[in-house]
């Protein structure tokens, strides 16, 4: 179409340009623009969750954004979860602890779930029903998410515990 | 789901965001979270050629006891300290709006003006072809009360209420200049034309009186789910005493109707008595007696209808002894 | 070296493991349908009916073909082939031929460059329609059609929207309810839920040069939708290739070969181009295939041993505007109910009638779960009347292990005692029942459930599952099956079946499932069958290999075949441990001269069952058996209920996995309270209300209870390692063991789902009235 223009957008560390719409949501240009189609379509609006990205590290729902309103913003996809080849702890424990059966709705509770962490290692159950009450499982009946969410949480604030134990020496 | 065209337009000021409304006034939307508007638009539901984004103004921003920029989002609002100390009863109407996924983009300005709820108008076009189309968009015919010429969506925002009962007001703004417009005063007409806006006018945000801090405030929300769902009924009660007097009480509703309702002038009369159990009874009654939903949301009219008085108590009984 | 204790648990078998792909699913790796991107794909897109019920009398398409961009267009007039799931029911095509009935009936279907042309071609077909009177209550589809046009599909029972009648009875159920100490009625209305899987339905199809039509869909039953594009197409079946990718949920909703992903293959034929279709959630909800809505007229009787001695069971089923599984369903509500109790006398009508709605099909425990509610509510309301404890009551008429029911199922093992006793003990079921304080209350209730069905819709000789290996020099394990993983971790069942019987970690197994073309047909994933028969399959392939691979250890070593074992990667001679080499040394000699190893196994049911008519509906080698306890607090106020709890004992035979057994328990509960609470389909004349996820209420992480799963290991002797269902029975017993402790705690009983907050508010306060009443007469007297 010739309403198409270059859009750049900064997605999981890199600067990205690609051609869009100025209807086109973040959801399309993630997925059909940028080719990253970890980012799921679910029920395209706004209830589902499944395609939550991270934007300056906040949860949003990418099919209710405009790509057009996310210039200069710093968006982070499922893609850009892993450091390098290692799992995220989030990752690790969702498929250790079955947190995810059929997959879909997963990239968008490990985006939302990942905001909650930054901002919260001690979670308490009710917290983490809160954080993830934007997000739809039909699958695991959210039992194991929020015990995926725990364990996260545990490796976490060992992790860091760990670290804080080195600084010290 | 692809969006019907339109230009987007990125003005980096309100006066900018203004003159380009201006210019394309009546095929034009401001959109800021865009939560609600995109979803509308997904749908066909009155889209406009012109959208003008409003994130990219550095100014309605602020976040006060007395004043809230409209492109505050409402998670911003949830996670105050200031606010959950000075204005609780705002934190407790933002965390109930959606969920917390909508929250983080969605803004006050957007939950003042969110577009409202019917069975029969928040449909994709294709459902409303099939139906013949709503009064509400592209129809002559209401499909809820077919005789009637009139809208009867539900005005689904959880923030209007609670400022409502604030005392707030709304601060516009057009190529015409600002006004202030009292909430209680902003929002009229029908489920169509909802309140006073003109065309290209900007709601800049809202302010309110430096005593609303001094009421004590609830806001509750009927849902069949605690997350996801728009209002069923939303109450916001603010309460002021003196000694066992009342000196101020406000009730205000969403989802009642096609506006949020403010019933200052049955709580008026009450100032100065002592809140009893049956002043709490008598004043339900008046506005259970009042609100006059309808049949287009999942809960139906009659017990909608009958949880205002469940809840205002409940409210009011949690508001005395909050007090003490 | 020391070596393990004999008995103890060795292997993969019943360990705690993730899903082999459950990593890739965390990463964005995992491929669903609409993931995948072929070159040069054109965007499929589909005119849908507006009417609930008219006849087409002309399409014009020419203005959508003359569009810039459009690459082809579809309509019914050019192929009016039948298909459907049962070969007795073929009753759908591609798209609505000569007319259209139900709002979102496919009328026409249009493949683009892009979406937007594509969205805009549909807008430039021109569809002239005669609109018909619309059959939108089950009641109306009874009665004769005024006008034989009228009728929703030729073949039904007389002049009638009836699509089918099933009458069966068992012993003498009149006798019964007249000689019964006590017996209870209901009416109850059961409304319509729906799958809500998070995918929404996606198909790609691509027609290439070479004649050959690729299809990858999402689907539960790739062989299923094999054998009706044959029908659809006319293309020979080796000339098709059906590849279910990854899916994002199912739960019966996948398992209809499905008129988009015809229409897909059509339009790919027709422009020589792959197509895409991606449905959007109100075209899910529109084919939705979901739960029968259901109208049950019910009665129990119990005699004076205490004993279960009648139940008649009348169901009216409204079918929606297809087939589907319909014939099934309408069995399924009647023979699907007596079990779990040894019930003596049984009488079933039940008839499900076509409407001008949305079609109904399978879901999650498929034509069971409407009459186990009200089943399980009587049994509730006569231990109540009786001052019996319903727990007691239960025990006293369930089912024992290793019997055959009045309707000629052949029960094996069944831990439904053991469950029920585990469920009362950790819920402390004796001193809550009946003694928690007003608005909380403690309900119990059962179920039972096919682990397979033993007799296939299509008949043929062919088994239901067949799983192939391969090993090669690699040492790496393939597994080939048909069966389709669809987030219920049957890849990781097989992989585990076969890491099991060849002592090999998990690491070893890549499992390539649901691609025609490479793997051998199976019956797919539906009524509960994957793991007991492709789990038996599986189990069989991978003891032939061990079998070379013994023989192997035995040639090189010098000591007999019979005492070697496979286990840790190392082939060991027992009676002389010593006597032991890696499994790499052993594969290396069994590949010498010959290459690599390849195996088959297969399953097929055992014959069983009666003679009568309708004998073969709901016969299965084996039955999960389901036993529940739930706590909730009811507001009396409001009406509103909050489940606390729930204590969920689950017989599965042996849990292969016990993460995915209790993630299977979990979803189910969830599922169930949805209907129970919450989900409907709300109607305005045709129109589905509510087709998107915000108005159609599943329940969020907030009104998710505890749930303690209960796994009970009965060991069923046919199983593989035991094993059985564990994917539809655990949703049964959810909705019933809530709708008892509600009335436990406020004393209302639910004859309606979904059961709104008004509806408890009324009960209540009319409990109340009635209370007040009597509190008069006495005064009075």
């Amino acid at each position: 179409m010739k309403n198409r223009e270059i859009l750049e957008l900064e997605v999981n560390g890199h600067r990205r340009q690609t051609a869009a719409r100025p209807y086109d949501v973040l959801l399309d240009v993630l997925r059909d623009g940028l080719d990253l189609t970890g980012t799921k379509r679910g029920c395209d609006m706004g209830t589902c969750g499944c395609c939550t990205v991270l934007m300056d590290g906040k949860p949003v729902l990418s099919c209710l954004t405009l790509a057009g309103q996310c210039e200069g913003k710093a968006i982070t996809t499922i893609e850009g979860l892993k450091d390098g080849a290692h799992l995220h702890p989030l990752q690790k424990c969702f498929a250790d602890a079955g947190g995810s059966q059929c997959g879909f709705c997963t990239p968008g509770f490990l985006m939302t779930c990942t905001a909650l962490l930054e901002k919260n290692q001690e979670p308490s159950d009710g917290e983490i029903r809160e954080a993830i009450s934007g997000n739809m499982c039909r699958c695991t009946g959210y039992v194991k998410i929020i015990e995926a969410i725990q364990q996260s949480a545990e490796v976490l604030r060992a992790r860091k515990a760990g670290n804080e134990g080195q600084a010290d020496v | 789901m692809l969006l019907p065209r339109f230009e987007l337009h990125r003005p980096s000021s309100v006066d900018e965001a203004l003159t380009i409304a201006a210019r394309h006034a009546g095929d034009c939307d401001f959109i800021a979270g865009g939560t609600d508007l995109l979803q509308n638009y997904k749908n066909r539901l009155n889209p406009r050629g012109h959208v003008v984004s409003l994130l990219g103004i550095d100014a309605l921003q602020e976040l006060s006891p007395t004043r809230i920029g409209a492109l505050t989002t409402l998670a911003r609002i949830e996670e105050s300290e200031t606010m959950r100390r000075e204005l609780p009863i705002l934190v407790e109407a933002a965390s109930k709006v959606a969920s917390p996924l909508v929250r983080q983009t969605a803004t006050l300005g957007g939950n003042l003006l969110v577009e409202t709820r019917c069975y029969y108008f928040n449909q994709s076009e294709f459902w409303r072809r099939s139906k013949g189309y709503c009064l509400k968009a592209e129809g002559d015919v209401c499909l809820v009360v077919p005789q009637k010429e009139t809208c009867y969506a539900a005005f689904s925002g959880d923030m209007a209420p609670a400022l409502m009962a604030l005392g707030a007001s709304a601060r516009l703004k057009s190529l015409d200049g600002e006004r202030i417009v009292k909430l209680t005063e902003f929002y009229e007409g029908d489920g169509i034309k909802r309140y006073v806006l003109r065309p290209g006018e900007l709601v800049q945000g809202v302010e309110l009186p430096p005593s609303a801090t001094s009421l004590r405030g609830a806001y509750r929300k009927l849902r069949l789910r605690d997350t996801f769902d728009y209002p069923e009924l939303g109450l916001a009660v603010t309460l002021g005493m003196e000694g066992e007097k009342i000196r101020e009480l406000h009730v205000c509703a969403a989802a009642m109707e096609t506006v949020p309702l403010c019933f200052d002038d049955l709580t008026g009369s009450l100032h100065g008595q002592p809140l009893s159990d049956s002043l709490i009874q008598l004043l339900g009654e008046r506005i259970v007696k009042r609100v006059k939903p309808v049949k287009n949301t999942a809960l139906s009219p009659n017990y909608r209808r009958k949880m205002v008085m469940v809840y205002l108590r409940r409210m009011l009984e949690q508001l005395a002894t909050a007090g003490n | 070296m020391s070596e393990p204790k004999s008995g103890a648990a060795k292997g993969v078998i019943g360990q705690r493991l993730p899903l082999v792909d459950a990593r890739k699913k965390t990463t964005g790796e995992a491929v669903y349908t609409d993931d995948i991107r072929l070159p040069n794909t054109l965007v499929g897109k589909i005119l849908r009916s507006p009417h609930a019920h008219a006849r087409i009398k002309g399409i014009d398409t020419s203005r959508a073909l003359a569009l810039p961009g459009v690459a082809a267009v579809v309509t019914g007039a050019e192929n009016r082939a039948n298909f459907g799931v049962l070969p007795i029911s073929k009753d759908e095509t591609a798209l609505a031929v000569d007319k259209v009935i139900f709002v979102g009936d496919q009328v026409a279907a249009v493949a683009a460059e892009d979406e937007e042309i594509a969205l805009e071609a549909l807008g430039l077909i021109q569809v002239d329609y005669e609109v018909y009177p619309a059959f939108l209550q089950p009641e109306d589809s009874l009665k004769d059609v005024a006008d034989p046009a009228h009728k929703i599909h030729a073949r039904t029972v007389g002049e009638t929207n009836v699509h089918k009648q099933v009458d069966q009875h068992f012993g003498d159920v009149d006798a019964a309810l007249k000689d019964a100490r006590i017996v209870r009625r209901g009416h109850f209305e059961f409304g319509s839920v729906t799958h809500a899987f998070t995918e929404p339905h996606c198909v790609i199809a691509r027609y290439d040069t070479d004649g050959k039509l690729t299809l990858w869909s999402a689907t539960q039953v790739p062989h299923y939708v094999h054998r009706a594009l044959v029908e659809v197409t006319g293309l020979p079946m080796h000339a098709i290739r059906v590849i279910k990718p990854m899916v994002g949920g199912a739960f019966g909703g996948k398992s209809d070969p499905f008129p988009h992903e015809m229409a897909a293959a059509l339009l790919s034929m027709k422009s020589g181009r792959p197509v895409k279709i991606l449905f959007d959630r109100e075209e899910v909800f529109l084919s939705h295939h979901g739960r029968h809505p259901t109208k049950t007229d019910i009665a129990v009787a119990l005699d004076r041993d205490g004993k279960i001695s009648g139940l008649d069971l009348k169901v009216l089923i409204d079918g929606g505007a297809w087939g589907s599984f319909g014939v099934v369903t309408t069995y399924y509500n009647g023979v699907l109910s007596a079990g779990p109790y040894d019930v003596s006398n049984f009488r079933y009508s039940g008839k499900r009638v076509y409407t001008n709605k949305p079609p109904c099909g399978a879901m999650r425990g498929h034509g069971a779960v409407n009459s186990r509610f009200a089943f399980e509510v009587l049994l509730d309301e006569i231990a109540e009347e009786l001052g019996e404890d319903p727990c007691e009551l239960r025990l006293k008429n369930f089912l024992p292990e290793y019997t055959t029911t009045i309707n000629e199922f052949r029960i094996t093992s069944n831990g439904i005692a053991e469950g029920m006793l585990r469920a009362m003990e950790r819920s402390g079921w004796k001193e809550k029942y009946r003694q928690l304080p007003p608005g909380r209350g403690i309900g119990a209730a059962c179920g039972f459930y096919i682990s397979g069905s033993a007799l296939p819709i299509h008949w043929s000789k062919l088994p239901q599952s067949t799983v192939h290996l391969k090993i090669d020099m690699d040492g790496g394990v393939t597994v080939h099956a048909g069966t389709a993983d669809i987030g219920q971790g049957s890849d990781t069942m097989l992989a585990q079946c076969v890491a099991q019987v060849l002592g090999l970690p998990m690491s070893r197994l890549r499992v390539y499932t649901a691609d025609s073309d490479m793997d051998p047909v199976d019956l797919g994933s539906y009524s509960s069958r994957v793991t007991f028969m492709a789990g038996n399959a599986a189990r069989r392939a991978a003891e032939q290999i061990r079998t070379e691979l013994i023989e192997a250890a035995s040639r090189l070593t010098g000591y007999p075949a019979e005492g070697f074992v496979l286990e840790d990667e190392l082939v060991v001679y027992t009676p002389l441990p010593r006597i032991r080499m890696s499994y790499m040394e052993a594969l290396t000699e069994a590949l010498a001269d010959r290459g690599a190893l390849i195996a088959r196994g297969s399953y097929q049911s055992p014959p069983m069952g009666g003679k009568f008519k309708g004998a073969a509906a709901g016969l299965s080698p084996t039955y999960s058996f389901q036993s529940y306890i739930s706590e909730v607090t009811v507001d009396e106020e409001t009406g509103f209920v909050k489940v606390e709890k729930v204590w969920a004992a689950h017989d599965c035979g042996r849990a292969l996995n016990p993460i995915a057994v209790e993630g299977q328990v979990e979803g189910s509960i969830h599922m169930g309270l949805g209907q129970l609470l919450s989900e409907q389909f709300r109607y305005h004349d045709g129109n589905v209300l509510n087709p998107n996820l915000l108005d159609y209420k599943t329940l969020s992480a907030k009104e998710m209870p505890e749930v303690e799963c209960i796994l009970i290991e009965s060991g069923d002797p046919e199983g593989p390692f035991g094993a059985k269902e564990c994917g539809e029975g655990p949703l049964l017993p959810i909705l019933p063991s809530v709708a008892n402790a509600i009335h436990d705690a406020v004393g209302v009983r639910i004859r309606r789902l979904p059961v709104t907050p008004e509806d408890i508010l009324q009960g209540i306060q009319k409990n109340r009235m009635e209370r007040s009443d009597v509190a008069a007469k006495i005064r009075v007297a």
